[in-house]
């Protein structure tokens, strides 16, 4: 088999390997963004700027299943939300470090891009840390990767050769510049707020 | 579980770290900073003029992270090459690689430096063609056009190949909406003539045209189809000076046909400037032929 066919069958094997642990959250009638599963027994990550303001908030699961949501914890500054569901069991995405990543790293970004579930981009990390273009520098950690982010992909995963979440997808600067908050910043957002990064110490 | 794509992965951010340290952050315009590359170890920076806005209070970031001032040797708009000099020794010249090389379909690297770090963006060469002429008159040496996004800072950076050498410098600046990079031997020229003369000679006529249609029975005893109309003559310039007149039709000089603008630009390279050439042009109906002498673009 030639590189690039082992290369196309490597790609298509990490965001299959990922893919189970992404669900969609669901606000109000129509607005909808993604997820991931950071904890089996219902812990999600998403943006806050998908949760938005309230409402009824709904996370759809892969098989179908919809279940009401909480939002246990949130921080505009970052990007972030944690929402707890009552599930156990879920299939998850390793957290790896996002301090380990360099420019030139493959990552693909995951989430549902106009409905399309579960969409795939993929591409290098351009740059990590906290400065973002045209905005400059900021508080918190970023990804900035050239790849081609949509707006449904907010929430959703950005992973590395080894299918470990190293992002949460926030937004992009261009049509071919996406950025989504590191995954240490999740960490960090994790401990802080619920004091853990596992569901056991949910208040 | 991934073994190629960790490979590749792990292999394009070796690369990245290479080519990093021949690549330097230029600050030299209002705006986020820019990139350049090293030209050699005794401190020329080679960048794109386009991002080097000012002629003075310049300053380059090294790979070491620290910030030195520099010098600008010379400047080409018509090619977009811009040449430095800090103060610095010991720096990691560029690795070239040989333009033959190059093929399209090639994984390649934008990199730059407009922060502290070297920042990369990924895709592949899309075309490779022969030499072009830009809209200001500068000749490339090989058309090389790729699908990598040059983020923002990242002119006057250089294209990398799998190796981590580099194919040529990068340019937003000329062509709009597409990557194209300008190769390693246009470089090495226009370097070369900034070094010796701080600069690089066009020729000059003062006169502004449009391509136009002979008449049918001039284009058949021409042999052309198509000349310019000089549509303004500057006062004071070459073109007036010669007796050149609005209306006038050019269709050759210095005994090159110009049925397009290109044309005229190449015509006037700098080894013309001073020269004394035949201008044949159409005027009244009659062909005729006048001297002009070539100027030099300021």
């Amino acid at each position: 088999m030639s590189i690039l066919q082992r290369l196309n069958d490597e790609m298509a094997n990490v965001a299959t390997v990922v893919q189970p642990g992404i669900v969609r959250v669901l606000t109000g009638q129509n607005g909808a963004g993604a997820g991931t599963v950071w904890h089996s027994d219902g812990l999600i990550i998403t943006n806050a700027h998908v949760v938005g303001h309230g409402g009824a908030l709904r996370v759809a699961l892969p098989g179908g299943r919809v279940l009401p949501a909480q939002v246990i914890a949130h921080s505009r500054e970052r990007d972030l939300a944690a929402l707890a569901i009552e599930a156990n069991g879920l299939p998850t995405i390793q957290p790896g470090n996002s301090s380990a990543l360099q420019p030139g790293d493959w990552v693909m970004a995951l989430g549902h891009p106009w409905g399309v579930m579960n969409a795939a981009t993929s591409g290098i990390v351009i740059n990590v840390g906290r400065d973002l273009p045209d905005m400059g520098s900021t508080a918190h950690n970023w990804v900035i990767a050239s790849l081609h982010m949509r707006p449904g992909h907010s929430g959703g995963p950005l992973v590395n050769v080894n299918g470990q979440l190293v992002g949460v997808n926030t937004m992009i600067t261009g049509p071919d510049v996406g950025i989504a908050v590191a995954v240490d910043e999740v960490k960090d957002f994790l401990k802080r707020t619920i004091g853990s990064t596992t569901p056991a110490n949910m208040v | 579980m991934s073994e190629v794509l960790k490979s590749l992965s792990d292999d394009l951010a070796a690369a990245v770290a290479t080519a990093g340290h021949s690549i330097v952050r230029i600050e030299g315009r209002r705006r986020s900073p820019a990139s350049g590359i090293v030209w050699s170890a005794d401190g020329m920076i080679v960048t794109a003029h386009h991002v080097v806005e000012r002629d003075d209070n310049l300053k380059v970031g090294l790979p070491d992270g620290s910030t030195v001032s520099a010098t600008l040797v010379g400047r080409d708009p018509s090619t977009d090459i811009a040449l430095l000099r800090v103060q610095a020794s010991g720096l990691t010249p560029a690795t070239w690689i040989n333009g033959a090389d190059a093929k399209v379909g090639h994984l390649v690297m934008a990199v730059g430096r407009p922060g502290t770090q070297a920042q990369a963006t990924l895709g592949i060469i899309s075309a490779i063609d022969e030499g072009w002429r830009t809209p200001m008159g500068g000749m490339i040496d090989a058309y090389v056009q790729t699908d990598v996004v040059m983020y923002p800072g990242f002119s006057g950076g250089p294209l990398v190949g799998a190796n981590g050498a580099f194919v040529g410098m990068n340019s937003s600046a000329l062509m709009r909406g597409v990557s194209v990079t300008i190769p390693a031997a246009t470089l090495t020229r226009v370097a070369g003539t900034l070094m010796a003369h701080g600069r690089v000679k066009r020729g000059y006529l003062g006169v502004s045209a449009q391509p136009v249609r002979l008449p049918a029975a001039l284009a058949g005893s021409l042999n052309q189809e198509t000349g310019l109309l000089l549509a303004s003559v500057e006062a004071g310039s070459p073109a007036e000076q010669a007796g050149l007149m609005l209306g006038d039709t050019l269709i050759s000089l210095a005994g090159h046909p110009v049925h397009q603008m290109d044309d005229l630009m190449a015509v006037l390279s700098g080894d013309r400037v001073g020269t004394s050439v035949p201008a044949r042009i159409v005027r009244g109906g009659q062909v005729h032929e006048i001297a002009v002498t070539i100027g030099e673009r300021s």
